[in-house]
């Protein structure tokens, strides 16, 4: 008994005095009392000051620039990072101007890309500038300064499809891209579009290769050819004439 | 003793407003082909390319259906220009062939403000054709007094 009494005792709470200053009445916010001097003293020391900085520095700048409250967003970071994957992973990039274009008529154009492996993007030109920044394709960012839309491919041979499609639409304009990561002006990518495939391109080298040693082969055989047809040429001529001879011998005992 | 009045009553609403203005007054009656030749690559490009986009609205493109707006891209760093070549009856007011903007060292408002003071104002007037008025506008106009009497009656 003791000994449950004791522990009783440790267990015991003590709830606080409670003493209550409202009830239910509505409380006075618009007109407080005037603080005592003392307590007022104390208010008025204890006031936060805020230093703005002499106008005279900041008189130019712009708002965002002299409160310093806009800060990067993250999500461009996330973004950057998309288009410099889109970069690395494409084997051909073409960049075009854009005209004044209706929905209607950009979404014709997508579903047609769609359809060849081509995607159509467009991002803006400071978040090209943020992923682009310090790697090898600096040198397209003077192409985003106005309108622009982006197409990328993960296969270079789809060029001449590309060229194909967006002729057939006024508003796109080309203005340049990237093959096989090699910058290419709008001309050398319409050149490229003219080109065979790179087999027939292999075997046109191994042939301009091959022609130097056939040339010299070509060069030692050409008396000891020469020589040959002639005597391929006599030769005919000898046979020819001995059939005509044989064929009237032929008829006459006939 | 007071200073008179000087400067603006109302702000400028800045750039943008004053080539949305511009834009408003374009006229291209008078162009048959517009020729925008610029190298993407080089520098001070960009105006151009803003005023080709701006030419390419439909609002401006509307000022004159049959005029084409050709975009030409070179890669010789050439410097970029906007030719209009202008209709026979704008030929003769001016007595040249083709108007020439050399645009590497303009901005898009200063473009657009050569173009509204040598090109808008070669647009031939419009003919007055003569309106044909429906049934209700005539009698609006013949009927105004006779039909406010019957009007009272009923």
């Amino acid at each position: 008994m003791a000994a449950i009494q004791q522990i009783n005792k440790l267990t015991v709470t003590k709830s606080p005095l409670l003493q209550f200053f409202r009830y239910r009445g509505k409380i006075n916010i618009q007109r407080p009392q005037p603080p005592h001097y003392e307590r007022a003293r104390v208010m008025a020391v204890t006031q936060p000051r805020y230093l703005e900085e002499p106008k005279t520095l900041t008189c130019f700048e712009k708002r965002a620039q002299r409160n310093q409250t806009q800060l990067e967003n993250p999500y461009n970071a996330i973004i950057a990072r998309e288009v410099r994957n889109w970069l690395d992973h494409s084997q051909l990039v073409a960049i075009y101007h854009l005209n004044s274009i209706t929905a209607d008529d950009i979404f014709r154009v997508r579903v047609q890309l769609h359809k060849q492996n081509m995607h159509l993007k467009s991002y803006g030109r400071k978040i090209i500038a943020q992923a682009v920044a310090g790697t090898n394709y600096e040198a397209i960012l003077p192409l985003f300064h106005s309108n622009h839309c982006i197409v990328f491919s993960p296969d270079q041979q789809r060029v001449a499809s590309l060229l194909r499609i967006t002729r057939k639409v006024p508003q796109m304009v080309l203005l340049g891209g990237i093959v096989e990561s090699t910058l290419l002006s709008r001309n050398q990518l319409m050149e490229y579009a003219q080109m065979p495939n790179l087999q027939t391109m292999q075997a046109q080298l191994v042939q301009t290769l091959n022609m130097a040693a056939g040339n010299v082969v070509q060069q030692l055989q050409a008396h000891q050819c020469n020589l040959v047809r002639a005597l391929d040429v006599h030769a005919k001529s000898e046979t020819t004439e001995q059939q005509q001879q044989q064929e009237p011998a032929e008829q006459t005992p006939a | 003793m007071s200073v008179p009045f000087s400067g603006t009553l109302r702000r400028s609403g800045g750039v943008v407003s004053a080539i949305g203005k511009q834009l408003k007054s374009i006229n291209l009656k008078g162009v048959k082909r517009i020729t925008v030749q610029f190298d993407p690559f080089a520098e001070n490009v960009k105006a151009t390319r803003e005023f080709l986009f701006l030419l390419s609205t439909p609002k401006v493109s509307l000022t004159n259906p049959k005029c084409i707006v050709k975009p030409d891209i070179v890669c010789d760093r050439s410097p970029a220009f906007v030719k209009f070549s202008l209709i026979e009856s704008a030929q003769e007011q001016i007595k040249a062939k083709e108007i020439r903007f050399n645009s590497e060292n303009l901005n898009t408002l200063e473009l657009l403000q050569l173009c509204n003071k040598h090109v808008s104002t070669l647009a031939p007037p419009e003919e007055i054709t003569n309106k044909v008025l429906t049934k209700a506008e005539k009698q609006k106009l013949a009927g105004g007094a006779g039909g406010k009497k019957l009007a009272k009656k009923k």
